[in-house]
């Protein structure tokens, strides 16, 4: 699991990172003492640095430059500064990503993934699977036993995001949340019609009614 | 200054010196001097009178024309004082000094007032920092509740955040070139990061977004640019129709860039199209709707003019409204 340490003042924002990044399955480290941070980064070797740029006494920018003196782990600022000129400085001085305050929680875990991504840290699955039913991310396709089909890209995330919480009930409201993620704008008539068309293409490799509507509260895989 | 002009202003002098020369001439008559070398001496006195007056209205003339010109060619219309020739004789010395010490005291005071809207300025931007970090923990701990509440809390954060950012770059327009920097940007980046900043809003009030020929560069301050899309975006989620959708397409004309952004929404009456950048406008619409500001567009045209972005609106009622960005080319731009 990769390990994510937090550089963070506030102490509200600290814990509910740490505990928002656990629950994504994510190792956290915080840093409380705000002295000799890259000393404690040292020890504590994460794979990602979550840094806010406003700490006290010390401003994030010459701390980010230290770190970078002894280490290559990517860091993401997380600040409340958000002019174009501020972040042009903190990716200057070796920042990978800059996210400001107040941030989406999808949006700053998106950012997550494609830092780790991109640092060559573990990348997400080519394929899901769930009781007979593989999906193939790259290519685009399902697959059940030896049928196959092609996916679009809305229906590809749909069925994504549903076998990824297999078992669960994903409500509509949910499911077009995670759809926004991946810049897919939908509305809930699309989706609508995406799922029709989704349901149609699973009865075709022998998978009919595999989606399970749940009435009132959502779909289920 | 005109001769009709001096000799009204001079009045009282030249009745003075004709009474004078009147007394003159009837003491002289009544001493017994000849009638010739009367009507001589009069005409000899008024001759001088009358060239004294003449040269004294050309100098001032004069003399005006060049202070004058000297005001007319200065920007700081201040510095008046220190670029003028030094005062002729003491009258003018002493006026000269009582101006100076007069726009001294008016430098001191403006420089005052900008002293004191710097500290605002700084105070309101450290303020809308501050209170950032608040309105972060506590989108965190949204993500504790579950999918109704969380969505519901999640939009009206959306909605203090919307505030927050407008006071942020109300402040900023104040002194754009302390924050603006305008360099190439992905326009498709711009667009998703003023619809993720905006998705809680969108997503609630139902509102289909579509973005086409997103994929090219611009020449703005992504933030900025951003920041006016997502007055646009908002103003299509908050006057929306029936099925609203919104639409961000872009294409090339020429060298510059036009992004528009169209929705389906109830659309503003002609009447009011042109009035609706101005500062605290909000139109029949926004007092039907409420909650309008009058601030969002107004901020969009000041940080537009800024960007050197181009800044139309067409609407039409029931119909929808669709507002054209041009961005400029990297050549025209004489800010970069």
């Amino acid at each position: 699991m990769p390990k994510i340490m937090i550089v963070e003042d506030d102490a509200a924002i600290r814990e509910e990172l740490a505990l928002l990044l656990d629950n994504e399955g994510y190792q956290t480290a915080a840093v409380t003492q705000f002295s000799a941070v890259s000393d404690q980064v040292r020890q504590a070797a994460p794979d990602l640095i979550l840094l806010d740029l406003g700490l006290p006494g010390r401003d994030g920018l010459s701390l980010c430059a230290d770190i970078r003196k002894n280490s290559r782990t990517p860091i993401i600022f997380v600040t409340s500064r958000s002019s174009t000129g501020d972040e042009l400085r903190a990716l200057s001085l070796g920042g990978d990503d800059y996210v400001t305050k107040p941030y989406d929680i999808p949006v700053l875990l998106a950012r997550i993934r494609a830092v780790l991504r991109r640092s060559g840290g573990p990348a997400g699955p080519e394929a899901l699977e769930t009781g007979g039913l593989r999906l193939h991310l790259a290519q685009g396709t399902a697959s059940a036993g030896d049928r196959c089909v092609e996916l679009t890209r809305n229906e590809l995330k749909i069925l994504a995001h549903l076998m990824s919480h297999a078992g669960q009930i994903v409500s509509r409201a949910d499911l077009i949340d995670a759809l926004w993620d991946s810049q897919i704008y939908i509305d809930d008539n699309t989706l609508s019609v995406n799922m029709t068309r989704l349901r149609a293409k699973l009865e075709e490799i022998g998978l009919p009614g595999v989606i399970k509507t749940r009435r009132g509260m959502g779909y289920q895989l | 200054m005109t001769l009709g002009e001096y000799l009204t202003d001079r009045l009282g002098r030249i009745l003075a010196q004709m009474t004078c020369g009147a007394a003159a001439a009837s003491f002289l008559a009544a001493t017994g001097t000849q009638p010739g070398v009367l009507i001589l001496s009069i005409l000899a006195l008024s001759l001088v009178c009358v060239a004294a007056h003449l040269a004294d209205f050309f100098r001032q003339r004069a003399r005006l024309r060049e202070l004058e010109e000297v005001m007319d060619s200065l920007d700081q219309k201040y510095l008046f004082t220190e670029c003028v020739q030094p005062p002729r004789g003491l009258y003018e010395r002493r006026l000269f000094d009582l101006t100076r010490r007069a726009g001294r005291a008016m430098t001191g005071a403006v420089s005052d007032a900008q002293a004191a809207q710097r500290e605002y300025r700084g105070y309101v931007e450290q303020w809308v920092h501050e209170i950032k970090t608040p309105i972060t923990a506590a989108r965190l701990i949204c993500g504790h509740l579950d999918g109704d509440p969380r969505r519901r809390l999640t939009y009206e954060l959306d909605r203090v955040q919307a505030h927050v950012e407008r006071a942020l770059f109300y402040a900023r327009a104040e002194s754009p070139e302390q924050d603006c920097v305008i360099r190439q940007a992905d326009l498709g980046e711009i667009v998703a990061q003023a619809i993720a900043d905006h998705r809680t809003l969108l997503i609630q009030s139902g509102v289909r977004v579509e973005t086409a020929g997103l994929d090219r560069c611009v020449y703005t301050d992504g933030k900025w640019a951003s920041f006016i899309l997502g007055q646009l975006l908002q103003n299509a989620a908050r006057y929306r129709g029936a099925q609203p959708a919104v639409v961000l397409s872009a294409r090339s004309l020429g060298r510059q860039v036009q992004l528009t952004v169209s929705d389906n929404g109830i659309g503003i009456p002609a009447h009011e199209l042109p009035r609706v950048f101005d500062r605290g406008f909000t139109g029949s619409n926004g007092r039907a709707c409420g909650g309008s500001t009058g601030m969002g567009l107004y901020l969009c045209r000041k940080l537009a003019g800024f960007l050197e972005l181009g800044l139309d609106i067409a609407s039409e009622e029931g119909a929808g409204t669709a507002v054209t960005l041009t961005f400029p080319a990297k050549g025209d731009l004489t800010k970069l």
